[in-house]
């Protein structure tokens, strides 16, 4: 069953035609990629999916709910986290109070935890727990990159949807961010939904793969058929 | 609710300082009396601005105009209608929030400059008004109300302006340090992110403009009753200007911040009272030049020179959703 399913969705930037008629599903428990050239449309799917932007036409539907056009607070209530591509942490907190503001937020928090002790968990998870106590400006990008993941499954998400979080990554780190990302979906039974330019890394992870190209869906397939469509060789190579 | 251990803490400074104050007011003349009860009127007020600029990132400009609503709402219900005056404090702390809340949402969707220019230009509408309905306010003559208490005690107001700045400073810390706290904070940092993170920014920004416009309501009426005369200087942005230049200088954002700004420049400004007033301007570039070189104030730099314990990252009991 889809967790979430965007229906012709458009949006338009002035005279620019960001997302022309879009429709896409993510199933539960799956991992699906997101890519496409610069200029796609990725970041802003995304931005129109987690409430950041409304879409000038079409539907949204997010487990079970018509989700169109709710503002991100809510959409996150619903339970649906996301990341930045350019990442946004809070700061002047720290690591904790970052984790602790995405915790108390959500309804899905066990009543009485405290944010506290149960915020490093975590941190912990995605490697930051010696960092804790550190205001989240002093972290470098790669860690903030991971700071943004922690929020994010703080929030106990449904959905989880990743905009380039490997960028500055090497290959092999790449490789346990891909069996990390993996184990998360396993363990917290989490649907990802996943923007990367790091084409490795997404044809290892993911069990289907959507490509955008110039505000229009190209195609949507396995790894294995989106690598070797020549559609999408011509959109990523050009003539 | 606040973690056990600071919270004992923080209220065994409070009681200290309090305790120290009290024992330091016997021993002062009526004059230096005086300054010190301006001192804490100061201290309601910087606190109380620092909720909004320091903690949410709101910097209004019509603080000193509430604290005016405050005063004039207490005054007026005083002499026109014989309304006791702590009865009229708190009908003004109430009025106070409720404008508080209609400016609130009239400036939801303003963020920096727009905010700050909506809020200048409601300080100065209420001064007009003011200024100009001489029937009912006595204009710049000012209008002559009762005390607090029937017969007239320096002493006794210290301690009723000690008990304000308590209350004030408890309910801010009971806010700050809870998990409303930890949202107006994330607010502050990046509108996007916490609304992201499930924080509904547009109730924590009005949240804060309302307790702090209280805030500033009650620090007024208590502050009229004590001079027995409530003029426009109140709501002055003469006034608005000398609580920025409290909080940035003596650290915004940060709890002591603004209670050391208040004490420390209310007492500068008595030492160069003779030079007219002059000082306001004074404190304004002395406010700019902090801002710029060392943003966060005194107490900042103490901080930064004395390294004391790490802040601590307050362990909050997460609210049932």
């Amino acid at each position: 069953m889809a967790l979430l399913e965007g229906r012709g969705l458009t949006k338009r930037f002035g005279g620019v035609l960001a997302l022309e008629e879009v429709s896409f599903a993510v199933e539960e428990g799956t991992i699906v990629g997101l890519i496409g050239p610069n200029g796609a449309g990725k970041t802003t799917l995304f931005n129109v999916v987690a409430g950041a932007l409304k879409p000038d036409s079409g539907q949204i539907m997010f487990d079970g709910n018509d989700s169109t056009g709710l503002p991100a607070t809510v959409t996150c209530r619903l339970g649906l986290a996301r990341t930045f591509q350019v990442t946004r942490p809070f700061a002047a907190m720290t690591c904790l109070e970052n984790v602790g503001v995405a915790m108390i937020n959500s309804p899905r928090t066990g009543v009485g935890c405290r944010w506290g002790c149960d915020g490093i968990e975590f941190l912990q998870v995605v490697g930051l727990g010696e960092q804790a106590h550190s205001e989240a400006r002093q972290l470098n990008v790669v860690q903030k990159k991971r700071l943004e993941i922690a929020r994010a499954l703080a929030t106990r998400p449904k959905l989880l949807m990743l905009d380039e979080v490997l960028g500055g990554l090497n290959t092999q780190e790449i490789g346990q961010a891909v069996a990390f990302i993996r184990r998360l979906r396993d363990e917290h039974h989490l649907t990802v939904f996943w923007i990367e330019h790091v084409m490795g890394a997404i044809m290892q992870a993911a069990d289907k793969v959507i490509v955008l190209d110039q505000g229009r869906t190209l195609m949507t397939g396995t790894p294995e058929e989106v690598v070797r469509d020549p559609r999408v060789i011509q959109a990523y190579l050009g003539e | 609710m606040g973690d056990p251990v600071t919270d004992k803490r923080f209220y065994l400074i409070l009681l200290v300082a309090a305790a120290l104050l009290s024992l330091l007011s016997l021993g002062l003349d009526a004059y230096r009396l005086h300054v010190l009860i301006v001192c804490l009127f100061y201290v309601m007020m910087a606190s109380s601005w620092n909720l909004l600029a320091g903690y949410t990132g709101q910097v209004s400009f019509a603080h000193a105009a509430f604290a005016g609503i405050g005063a004039y709402t207490s005054g007026i219900l005083a002499t026109k209608f014989g309304v006791n005056p702590w009865l009229g404090v708190g009908i003004g702390t109430v009025m106070a929030a409720l404008l508080g809340l209609g400016v609130g949402v009239l400036c939801l969707r303003m963020g920096g400059i727009y905010l700050s220019l909506t809020t200048l230009g409601f300080s100065e509408i209420l001064r007009i008004i003011i200024t100009n309905e001489y029937e009912i306010t006595r204009g710049t003559m000012g209008l002559q109300v009762p005390g607090l208490i029937t017969v007239y005690s320096k002493p006794v107001y210290f301690f009723i302006m000690l008990g304000g700045a308590l209350l004030t400073l408890i309910v801010l810390y009971k806010l700050i340090y809870s998990n409303i706290g930890l949202n107006f904070r994330a607010v502050q940092n990046d509108e996007r992110a916490a609304a992201s993170l499930g924080v509904d920014v547009v109730r924590m920004r009005v949240l804060a403009f309302t307790v702090s416009s209280a805030l500033a309501g009650m620090a007024g009426g208590l502050y009229g009753h004590y001079l027995l005369l409530i003029t426009p200087e109140i709501p002055s942005l003469d006034q608005q200007f000398l609580v920025l230049s409290m909080t940035v200088i003596g650290g915004m954002g940060s709890f002591a911040g603004p209670i050391v700004g208040a004490f420390s420049l209310e007492i500068l400004a008595e030492y160069i009272r003779g030079y007219g007033e002059y000082h306001v301007l004074a404190f304004g570039l002395v406010a700019l030049v902090v801002a710029r070189f060392a943003p966060n104030g005194i107490i900042g730099l103490a901080t930064r020179h004395f390294p004391g314990r790490a802040k601590p990252g307050k362990p909050v009991a997460v609210a049932a959703g």
